[in-house]
């Protein structure tokens, strides 16, 4: 078992993990996701406005995991595919996140490519699919 | 603040040993330790031990007053001190600190880690859970992932320097035929590096640092009373650093720069007086080949972005104008996660007692030892001179 994230705990974190909502602090003004208690900018602000994050970002950097390298929940999927890319995206506003990229580019994934976050199937704990974001190639 | 020594170290042998148990690992480097000091057990007022994840791989937590039951320390008040792969120089310097303080004379500081006992996928799980849980692994990604995205953004930040690169683990591998403590004992070229078995692009296997089983124990003492039973060349700590960064690589506002490592250095050239110029000799934390290249940056050995040319010029080899990793580093000495940051002591130590036979390095007068947890969020730098 890799991550465990109970169902309470994965229900919790449903606004963030399917419909990328951050927070702007009414301190700083600047952006955080996945929300915190305390804004990791400013380091003082604790007041937030809700915002819904556009899912629009470049990639930062990248890598592609070969088969056999992969966190056991993942395993079956690298099994599968042989490999999987994961990147690290910077949206466009602000915070950079690591997810997996769905449909990579032929030509290979580069810095600096635009992205998009996609709805998708994570992984399977206890039972339950865990549904998060992914992103693809704009 | 009073002057404290390493008067005694001791180790395994790093590798895969499937019949040898955490506490056959604890005696035998805690017994070497103990002995090279020439110190009777009774004078040993603390135990300081560093376990990564001995909770998870064997099950078995509390280690510190496992330790000092194997060793017969009696009732001495003991700590296990966890911060991913840098557990061991984080024990060292809460050692440290406590003699430095005054609290006590003599103390025994050590790290080990059982790992290859467990499957592959136990093991990778293991290790990933210094990375966030929630926020990195439960998306997909690894720890050699992590390091492979560092590796390519500092490639487009730098120029592609993949192949120079790879003489960070030709070079330890070199380094590690010299040591008899190393798991490996095999020559590479940049060409199996490259060619190697992929991991996480652009990293094949030989960019990726050892599982290994193993310990490593060193006796510290005020440096006032050392002389009464140290027969060796007393080895002062000079200098002593550590900071944080974030936990999650997503939050660091630079991939290319470990903060932590920044943070550390400062901290402990400023206590030790020196500048990076004044360094004869360094262990450098190289759980990936690209790690290394940017740590000796970031302690100012290089300039920024010139790591690797550095390297592949042989400026760092054994017989080069500043030796890293003499002892064969994570890469090819081993890493048993809590083991590593005092095993990179070890060397430190051996090298400026001149004692390191076929991999002495020349005038060995000040070490540098550095060691980095996760992805660069627990960084440790310490400095040894000898008296
Ligand atoms: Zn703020």
């Amino acid at each position: 078992m890799g991550a465990h994230i109970s169902i309470p705990m994965y229900r919790r974190t449903v606004p963030q993990r399917y419909r990328l909502a951050g927070q702007r602090c009414t301190a700083c003004g600047r952006v955080n996701f996945p929300p915190k208690a305390v804004c990791r900018y400013c380091r003082t602000g604790t007041g937030f406005d809700s915002v819904r994050l556009s899912g629009r970002g470049t990639v930062y950097s990248y890598t592609v995991i070969a088969g056999g390298g992969a966190p056991p929940e993942f395993s079956e999927e690298a099994r599968c595919k042989g490999s999987y890319p994961v990147v690290l995206v910077e949206l466009e506003e602000g915070p950079r996140i690591i997810a997996q990229l769905v449909d990579p580019p032929e030509e290979g994934i580069t810095v600096g490519m635009k992205v998009e976050a996609v709805f998708r199937r994570i992984y399977e704990e206890e039972g339950v699919i865990r549904y998060g974001f992914k992103f693809r190639p704009v | 603040m009073r002057s404290v020594s390493v008067v005694g170290i001791g180790e395994t042998k790093m590798g895969k040993f499937p019949e040898r148990s955490l506490r056959d690992l604890i005696l035998e480097a805690g017994t070497k330790a103990i002995g090279d000091a020439g110190i009777e057990k009774e004078r040993i007022e603390a135990l300081y031990l560093g376990n990564y994840n001995g909770s998870y791989w064997s099950l078995q937590s509390h280690m510190g007053p496992l330790g000092s039951e194997v060793l017969g320390l009696g009732d001495i008040p003991t700590l296990r001190t966890e911060g991913a792969c840098a557990t061991g120089s984080l024990a060292f310097r809460q050692g440290l600190m406590a003699v430095a303080a005054g609290f006590y004379d003599v103390v025994l500081v050590g790290g080990v880690e059982k790992m290859t006992h467990r499957q592959t996928e136990t093991v990778t799980t293991g290790l990933a859970s210094a990375a966030d849980a929630d926020l990195e692994v439960s998306l997909g990604a690894t720890f050699p992932s992590l390091f492979a995205m560092i590796a390519n953004r500092y490639f487009f930040e730098y120029g592609n320097v993949r192949e120079q690169m790879a003489v960070c683990a030709v070079q330890n591998h070199d380094n590690a035929l010299l040591n008899p403590d190393a798991q490996m004992h095999k020559k590479i070229t940049v060409q199996d590096v490259c060619n190697g078995f992929p991991v996480a692009y652009p990293f094949t296997v030989y960019d990726c640092s050892l599982v290994s089983d193993g310990a490593c124990f060193v006796v510290l003492a005020a440096t006032d009373v050392a002389g009464e039973f140290c027969k060796k060349r007393l080895v002062e700590v000079a200098g002593s650093g550590h900071a944080g960064d974030a936990i999650t690589m997503a939050a660091k506002k630079s991939l290319t720069t470990f903060t932590a490592t920044l943070g550390a250095a400062r901290q402990a050239y400023e206590m030790a007086g020196i500048r990076p110029a004044d360094v004869d000799f360094a262990e450098v934390h190289d759980c990936f080949t690209i790690t290394q290249i940017i740590n000796i940056e970031d302690l100012g050995f290089f300039p920024k972005g010139r790591g690797a040319a550095a390297v592949a010029a042989g400026r760092t080899a054994l017989d080069g104008e500043l030796p890293i990793n003499p002892s064969g580093g994570l890469k090819a000495k081993g890493h048993p996660i809590g083991c590593t940051g005092l095993s990179q002591i070890y060397e430190a130590v051996v090298q400026i007692r001149g004692e390191a036979g076929a991999r002495q390095v020349k005038n060995a007068e000040t070490g540098l030892t550095h060691n980095l947890g996760g992805s660069g969020a627990t960084c440790l730098v310490h400095i040894f001179r000898g008296r």
